[in-house]
């Protein structure tokens, strides 16, 4: 049975390898002066990936298909400029929400407030807007008449509006000329005049 | 001939007739300047020849708001009539009002608003037929609704047998919705029926109405089966089915053994 222990070297025969070593490197021919030279050039040129003696490198092939897979990339895939046009109007998620794409949806919630003849109603768009207004059965549908005020730079906002209890058919608009519709309230049928308005209901006695 | 040559017969026709109405001064929603003419904005739910035209209910005598300003000058003739006919018939004037000014908002053009204020008026007088005489306007109106979202007279029927006069509002807005969100008719009605027959149940139907908002985002199917499960936390003795109403979801997979 043959012993297989790896055994290190003592300190005595490191100095005999060592002494070894330093033997075999000084044995080795010395290189021409311009080999060094050529290796250190060739090296680096590999290294950085460009063209080492011609300022033309850029132009090279590779880089053409470089550049036109970037082009497909940003104009195909990623299409920066379409956060452009959403930040135009809220209305462009509207319609996309309207068709079941998945975009950001509007929020709205109705609040009533404390007292029972005032209502809150809150909106949070999923787009910049310079003004939302709530149109109605309770202000003759005029969009002057009551303008919502916006509460943070998270396009939420808000309107407190005095109202009887019953049934108010309602809906926002957004600069003036895109309607909204809240997705989560009760909706009404489309009486023909366009997007489908959202109701308010109070408790009535029963 | 011109829209204004019309405006100029009507006006002088109602002069000779002596009329008391002046909504059909000539005014144009686009000419600011005709809009500083004095205009009487006032319907006071009289017809034309100045009698009472209704006594059902309150909703037809009180004075109603009609600025005729934001219609062209035939297009508030043409209401004005439109109005004066539904007040002889005893339907509430403030619902056709509300319609024909959401069309002016919504810029829409005149027989645009004429025509949708015209089927407002027979849906008005399909819902009382449905929903009894003594309802109220904001029943009618929620009745009209109804009928405009595909609910027939049966259903309404059951909706008004389920709550008592004045009280139905609630029930028949929250079956239009969820109708409209592809809920099929009939498990709408059970549904709401079932909750609005239990005492001060209208936030559980508002309940109702967001479940069925946020599950119908994924499918009627999922609507449906959310109507299921709500009715069996809410309605006490429920048995509605305990299987699942839709095939749209992913089968579950059994353990492998």
């Amino acid at each position: 049975m043959t012993d297989n222990t790896l055994t290190f070297p003592t300190p005595d025969e490191d100095e005999v390898l060592g002494a070894q070593i330093a033997a075999m490197y000084a044995a080795t021919p010395a290189a021409e002066a311009g080999t060094a030279d050529r290796v250190a050039r060739t090296v680096l040129a590999n290294s950085m990936h460009t063209a080492s003696r011609s300022a033309l490198g850029v132009l090279r092939p590779r880089w053409w298909w470089g550049a036109v897979a970037a082009t497909l990339l940003v104009s195909v895939t990623l299409r920066p400029w379409r956060v452009v046009s959403r930040m135009v109007g809220a209305g462009a998620s509207v319609n996309a929400v309207s068709n079941g794409a998945a975009v950001a949806q509007p929020t709205g919630m109705v609040t009533l407030l404390s007292g029972g003849d005032e209502v809150r109603f809150d909106l949070t768009l999923p787009a910049l807007a310079r003004e939302v207004a709530i149109v109605g059965d309770f202000n003759g549908w005029d969009e002057k008449a009551t303008p919502m005020l916006r509460r943070n730079a998270d396009n939420s906002w808000s309107a407190r509006v005095p109202l009887t209890p019953g049934r108010h058919v309602y809906a926002f608009v957004i600069d003036g000329t895109r309607w909204l519709v809240d997705p989560l309230a009760p909706q009404v049928p489309d009486s023909g005049f366009g997007p489908s308005n959202a109701v308010m209901v109070e408790s009535a006695t029963q | 001939m011109t829209t204004s040559g019309v405006a100029l017969i009507v006006v002088l026709g109602q002069l000779l007739a002596g009329a008391e109405m002046t909504v059909g001064a000539p005014n144009f929603a686009h000419d600011s300047t005709r809009r500083a003419l004095p205009i009487d904005t006032t319907y006071d739910g009289r017809g034309a020849t100045g009698r009472l035209p209704c006594r059902i209910g309150d909703c037809v005598r009180q004075q109603i708001h009609f600025d005729a300003a934001r219609f062209d000058s035939v297009t508030a003739y043409a209401l004005r009539s439109l109005l004066d006919s539904a007040a002889e018939r005893g339907l509430p004037t403030a619902p056709l009002i509300n319609r024909a000014l959401e069309g002016a908002a919504r810029k829409a053009g005149g027989p645009k608003i004429l025509l949708v204020v015209r089927q407002y008026v027979v849906a008005l007088e399909s819902a009382r037929e449905m929903l009894g005489t003594e309802s109220s306007v904001a029943e009618l109106e929620a009745g009209a609704s109804a009928l405009r979202a595909g609910i027939d007279a049966r259903m309404l029927t059951a909706i008004r047998a389920s709550r008592a006069v004045g009280a139905a509002v609630t029930p028949l807005v929250v079956m239009t919705d969820i109708v409209a969100r592809g809920v099929p008719a009939a498990t709408a009605r059970d549904a709401v029926t079932a909750i609005a027959r239990m005492p001060r149940s209208d936030e559980a139907l508002l309940g109702l109405q967001v479940t069925v908002a946020k599950n119908s985002v994924r499918g009627p199917g999922m609507a449906v089966d959310a109507i299921q499960r709500y009715l069996r936390g809410t309605v006490p003795g429920s048995n509605s089915s305990s299987a699942p109403a839709t095939v749209d979801r992913k089968p579950i997979r059994p353990p492998s053994p």
